[in-house]
C-alpha cells in the first residue's frame, strides 16, 4: 500500500506539537486515524502528520476546530485549505 | 532417548540443555513448566530440523518429545511470508527501547511509529526485528504501532521479542504481535547478523 493511498486525507501541522495535540484529542473521540512522516509526495519536511479516511472529515473538522492548527488538509489528488 | 527434567530453570535454560542433548541424542523428551519455555523449544527444535510433539501433563507442566530427521518442520516464515527476495537476510532492526533516539521521550515515541510505519514500505525488509528491554512495549497491548508490526510480520518478517523482558513488565499476557523469544536466539541472531539497524 502506498504512503499516498488514494483512499486517504491528510492533516497537516505546523508543528509536531501540533500534530500531539490533536492526536489526543482525536482519541478521545474515538476517531480512528494514524499518526504517520508527512509522505513525501505532500512535503519534503520532516514531520508528522495524521492520516484519516476521508468519511470522517466532518467529525475530525469539529473535534479539532477551535482546538488546534491545523496547517492544511490535503485529500486524495486536491489540496485544500483548512478553516 | 535422553531425558531432562528443566521444570523451574530459566530461560534460556531449558533450550540450552535441549540443544546439549540433541548434540548426542537423536531423540530427546525434556519438560518444561511454562508456555514459553514450550515455544522456546519447540522453536530450538525447528531451527535444527527436528519434528516436535508437545503434551499436557496432569500436573500443568508439558513435555515436549524432540527428533531429529530429515525432513524437519517447516520454518514459521515460510509458512505465511512472502518470497524470500523480498527479505535482506541477515538483515536485523533492534528494537532496544520504545522510543528513538535520546533527548525528548515524547518525541523519541513520535520518531519511533514514524520509522515502523516507513520500515513498512521499504525494500527490502528485515529479516527480522528484535525487541528487547522497553522495546518489548511495542509489541504489546496498547502500543501504537501494533498495526505496523503486524503488516511487517505478514510480509514475512519474523518479529521476536524477549521473554524476560515481558515478564520484567508484566506483559507477558499481552503480547500482540511477534513470538516469545529468548537470550539464547537472541544472542546467536545478534552474532550472526550481517547488518543490524539499531533506531
Amino acid at each position: 500500500m502506498s504512503l499516498m493511498a488514494r483512499d486517504y486525507s491528510f492533516l497537516l501541522f505546523k508543528s509536531v506539537s501540533h500534530a500531539l495535540s490533536a492526536e489526543i484529542i482525536l482519541k478521545r473521540h474515538e476517531i480512528p486515524f494514524k499518526l504517520i512522516p508527512v509522505p513525501k509526495q505532500i512535503s519534503s519536511d520532516c514531520g508528522v502528520c495524521i492520516r484519516f479516511s476521508p468519511v470522517d472529515n466532518e467529525r475530525i473538522t469539529g473535534a479539532l476546530s477551535c482546538a488546534v492548527d491545523i496547517d492544511r488538509v490535503v485529500s486524495a489528488g486536491c489540496d485544500t485549505i483548512f478553516s | 532417548m535422553k531425558q531432562i527434567d528443566a521444570r523451574g530453570l530459566a530461560c534460556p535454560q531449558p533450550v540450552i540443555l535441549a540443544k546439549k542433548a540433541l548434540e548426542t541424542d537423536p531423540v530427546v523428551e525434556i519438560t518444561v513448566d511454562n508456555r514459553t519455555a514450550v515455544e522456546n523449544v519447540t522453536r530450538l527444535a525447528q531451527s535444527q530440523k527436528c519434528s516436535v510433539n508437545v503434551a499436557e501433563r496432569n500436573d500443568g507442566a508439558f513435555t515436549l518429545r524432540i527428533e531429529k530427521n530429515s525432513g524437519g518442520e517447516k520454518r514459521a516464515e515460510s509458512l505465511d511470508g512472502p518470497a524470500v527476495s523480498t527479505l535482506y537476510k541477515g538483515l536485523i532492526v533492534v528494537l532496544s527501547e520504545d522510543r528513538m533516539g535520546r533527548g525528548s521521550d515524547e518525541l523519541g515515541r513520535v520518531l519511533i511509529r514514524s520509522f515502523l510505519h516507513t520500515l513498512t514500505e521499504t525494500v527490502p525488509l528485515p529479516e527480522k526485528i528484535i525487541c528487547y528491554n522497553t522495546g518489548v512495549k511495542l509489541a504489546a497491548e496498547e502500543s501504537d504501532v501494533l498495526d505496523d508490526l503486524g503488516d511487517l510480520q505478514k510480509k514475512g518478517v519474523d518479529v521476536l521479542v524477549c521473554g524476560t523482558c515481558l515478564n520484567y513488565f508484566g506483559l507477558s499476557d499481552k503480547l500482540k504481535v511477534g513470538k516469545v523469544s529468548n537470550m539464547y536466539d537472541i544472542a546467536t541472531l545478534l552474532v550472526n547478523a550481517s547488518r543490524m539497524v539499531c533506531p
